[in-house]
């Protein structure tokens, strides 16, 4: 939070040496957050625009909405564990160094703000002299730290919902997905309104990346601050001995909290196996149960052949015939053929005589039949009495 | 030129129709067999077929039925579709057994219905059928041979009111189980029990000739589409009181955005997020107040919660917004959250976009200045260590050296130690 950078003797304007602002953890915080951060934005972002073109084509290019999940997930998990050595980090500045809360609004950063107004509305000659973090400065701080609480907070409940509804209410859940979402858009905006503005388009301050502003920088940007250093007044690292008695009781303390908070992150990233792996069928009727029985209709009886009484046309062959072969070779005479009448069975249809007495293989009828095939097949016994019939001269009498 | 080419292509294309339809009557009078040729045998009963495996077939077909079909009332000959039969005596016929005897005698309606047929070929049934299930249906199956019905209009093509009534039991003849829990559901009994035509028939969700699998991925992640297709037609709900808003309340929803990215990125992958009909139900579909499946009976939606989420609690199924827009009566805590967003994300912008915007224009203001050569309007330091006297500094109790500085002046400190 407060980093009391060795206070250089300026000799001259010209010859200034650089002023250290943050050492090497803190400049890894920001970095890891940065990544983390921006990540989350994207990966976030896509999903609660899900519908526009864009996020599709970033899903697409993530591998899809499960990977990107995964993505936003895991750069959760990294954020968090920055805000938890920040906790640790900023304590130990606290407890053992006993720095200044220099992150802290005071009453003075309300002052700089007026001041500031008034000196752009032409009401005063100069802005206000900022210490070491201007009111911009901690405005974002605060935003950081509110800004992850909440997300926190209300992406453990979107994360782990079954655990979140014993606590809470269960529509807490949609409504941590709507404070996680405005507080995103406000996140982003804030960082590309404010946060872009103040250190990289009004003057591209690195120091979170070099750790050192020039003189001049520190000048322009934390007069205060310089003053304080020039000075000599930065607080003074405390005796060794206090050091190490503030450290026995701290570095358990830190432990404990560490192993606590980590043991929560991992509950957190693995407690809950919401639902189901693969959502169980829809349907579960049996697809193919017809009707049952098919209704068929039954093939109507044969009429029963009547009794050959002789072998004559009119002692039964006829009726036989006219029976078993009338519905095509009757009246309508299918082919030419018409079995009604002795004589027109002897004269037979358009492929020959349908009997030629004492001559069976002759016989169209017999011909036919014998291929077994037709459409209105005789039996081999009404079969066999017709060629014995035939044989025998086909008597009509 | 290229209009006479056009005109000609026409010209060759209608030609060819109409050779094409000419053909086909002209072949069906080249045989000269009229209908009443074929019923002279097959009119009465006693022409039986008898197939490999000792079935009888009967030949026999109802004169009158065939004529109240279709196709009889637009004067078809039996041999347009028995296109072998035309000469007596009749080819040879062999089936193993009915099943048989279909499959190879419903190959007929494609000489003139090839498009449907077509489409077939990529149904559900026809890729039953490949693997080795003769029971799918062939197009007699469900059209019938002798008696088959007009189901559209013939001007607009749409399906007939009549006819959405008919298919259900059309297809209950093989998914009999399936239609019994169709007639309990709200559309199936509107649909079949008061014959109301707004209500999905089978075929509009599962499609007509290229049915296709419901049980696959793709058409599970497609199938909110569906849904929506009738449920966000105002015209159609309005009747019924019902929203229009389920399918935007529910892609805005967790379970909803994972299904639309799912089926715009990888249509046939699985997903374990539910669509419509994983909550609702398929061909159970009740009323949202059916004190027995309804969902918005609570027991019933926690039930439904608890088929995914197995350890769901009682307070569970609140997480869900039940296709409801937040308001201060329904979900008031999620509609104080968006309404407080809606508030903070433009009021804390606002304050910080005019800081930046009065910061912006000092500067513009003071470097229009020094380009005219005016003197600035804050004198610019030299970056030393001066001594003036600390005047409104907070936390400067010692007077520390503060300098009138220009703060947000570019940084190349050489230039403002040129205009001091």
């Amino acid at each position: 939070m407060t980093d009391p950078g060795p206070a250089p003797a300026p000799a001259s304007p010209k010859a200034v040496a650089d002023i250290v602002r943050f050492d090497v953890l803190q400049r890894v915080q920001h970095a890891l957050m940065l990544i983390s951060f921006t990540t989350l934005a994207f990966t976030g972002l896509v999903q609660k625009f899900a519908t526009a073109a864009v996020s599709e084509a970033i899903v697409r290019l993530l591998g899809g909405i499960e990977t990107t999940r995964i993505v936003h997930r895991s750069a959760a998990v990294v954020l968090s564990a920055v805000a938890i050595y920040h906790v640790v980090d900023a304590a130990y500045r606290v407890f053992v160094l006993r720095t200044p809360l220099t992150m802290l609004p005071l009453v003075e950063d309300f002052k700089h703000l007026y001041q500031d107004v008034m000196f752009y509305l032409g009401r005063r000659n100069r802005k206000a002299s900022y210490g070491r973090y201007s009111y911009a400065e901690k405005v974002e701080y605060l935003a950081v730290v509110w800004g992850t609480l909440i997300m926190g907070l209300t992406g453990f409940m979107m994360w782990n919902p079954l655990a979140s509804v014993r606590w809470f209410h269960g529509q807490a859940i949609p409504a941590a997905k709507a404070a996680h979402g405005g507080e995103a858009i406000l996140a982003v905006l804030a960082i590309l309104l404010w946060h872009f503005y103040h250190v990289h388009l009004r003057h591209f301050n690195k120091s979170i990346f070099t750790g050192r502003l020039t003189r001049q920088e520190m000048h322009e940007e934390h007069p205060a601050e310089l003053e304080r250093i020039e000075r000599g007044a930065a607080a003074p690292r405390p005796p060794a001995s206090v050091l190490r008695r503030r450290q026995q009781i701290f570095i358990p303390a830190a432990v404990v909290f560490v192993a606590a908070a980590g043991f929560g992150m991992f509950r957190f990233v693995t407690a809950e196996t919401s639902a189901v792996a693969i959502a169980p069928p829809a349907e579960t009727a049996p697809i193919f149960v017809p009707q049952t029985p098919t209704p068929t209709v039954p093939p109507p009886p044969s009429p029963t052949p009547a009794p050959v009484a002789s072998s004559t046309w009119a002692g039964g062959l006829g009726d036989l015939l006219g029976q078993r072969c009338g519905a095509c070779h009757g009246a309508s005479a299918l082919s030419g053929l018409s079995l009604s009448s002795y004589a027109s069975a002897l004269q037979g249809g358009t492929r020959g005589p349908a009997v030629v007495p004492g001559d069976a293989d002759a016989s169209v009828l017999v011909q036919i039949q014998s291929t077994g095939n037709h459409a209105g097949q005789l039996t081999n016994a009404e079969l066999a009495v017709i060629i014995a019939w035939i044989q025998s001269g086909a008597p009509e009498q | 030129m290229s209009r006479l080419r056009w005109m000609s292509a026409f010209l060759i294309l209608a030609g060819a129709l109409l050779i094409g339809v000419q053909g086909a009557q002209a072949n069906a009078s080249a045989q000269g067999v009229s209908n009443d040729t074929c019923l002279a045998c097959h009119g009465r009963p006693g022409i039986n077929l008898t197939l490999d495996n000792g079935d009888i077939v009967p030949l026999l077909v109802d004169a009158s039925m065939f004529a109240s079909s279709v196709h009889g009332q637009q004067g078809f000959d039996c041999v347009q579709c028995h296109t072998t039969l035309g000469n007596y005596p009749h080819p040879t016929f062999h089936a193993a057994d009915r099943r048989d005897f279909n499959t190879q005698l419903y190959r007929a309606c494609q000489s003139c219905h090839q498009n449907e047929y077509e489409k077939t070929l990529d149904s559900v049934h026809e890729h039953a059928r490949a693997a080795g299930v003769p029971e799918a249906a062939l197009c007699t199956d469900c059209h019938g041979a002798h008696d088959t019905r007009r189901l559209t209009d013939p001007q607009t093509h749409e399906l007939r009111s009549d006819a959405r009534t008919w298919i259900p039991r059309t297809c209950a003849k093989c998914h009999s189980a399936i239609y019994d829990k169709y007639l309990t559901s709200v559309h199936g009994a509107a649909l079949v029990g008061e014959g109301n035509a707004d209500v999905p028939t089978c075929v509009d969700c599962h499609g007509v000739h290229d049915i296709g699998d419901p049980t696959t991925a793709t058409f599970r992640l497609k199938s909110p589409e569906l849904c929506a297709g009738c449920h966000t037609d105002p015209q159609r709900m309005d009747k019924y009181g019902l929203s229009t808003q389920v399918l935007n309340t529910y892609v805005a929803d967790f379970h909803g955005t994972t299904v639309t990215l799912f089926e715009k990125l990888t249509p046939d992958a699985v997903t374990n997020k539910p669509v419509c009909f994983d909550c609702h139900g398929v061909h159970d579909i009740r009323r949202v107040d059916d004190p027995q499946k309804g969902l918005a009976v609570r027991e019933n939606l926690l039930a439904r919660c608890q088929r995914c989420h197995p350890d769901a609690t009682a307070d569970f199924p609140d997480a869900w917004l039940s296709h409801y827009i937040p308001s201060p009566d329904r979900f008031p805590l999620v509609f104080s959250v968006d309404l407080f967003y809606k508030i903070l994300i433009p009021g804390t912008l606002g304050g910080m976009a005019l800081l930046v915007g009065l910061d912006v224009s000092w500067q513009v203001r003071s470097r229009l200045r020094r380009r005219k050569g005016a003197p600035p309007e804050a004198p610019a330091p030299l970056a030393g260590h001066p001594d003036l006297p600390a005047e409104e500094s907070a936390g400067s109790a010692n007077g520390p050296p503060e300098e009138p500085g220009v703060p947000g002046a570019p940084t190349d400190g050489s230039q403002e130690v040129d205009h001091d």
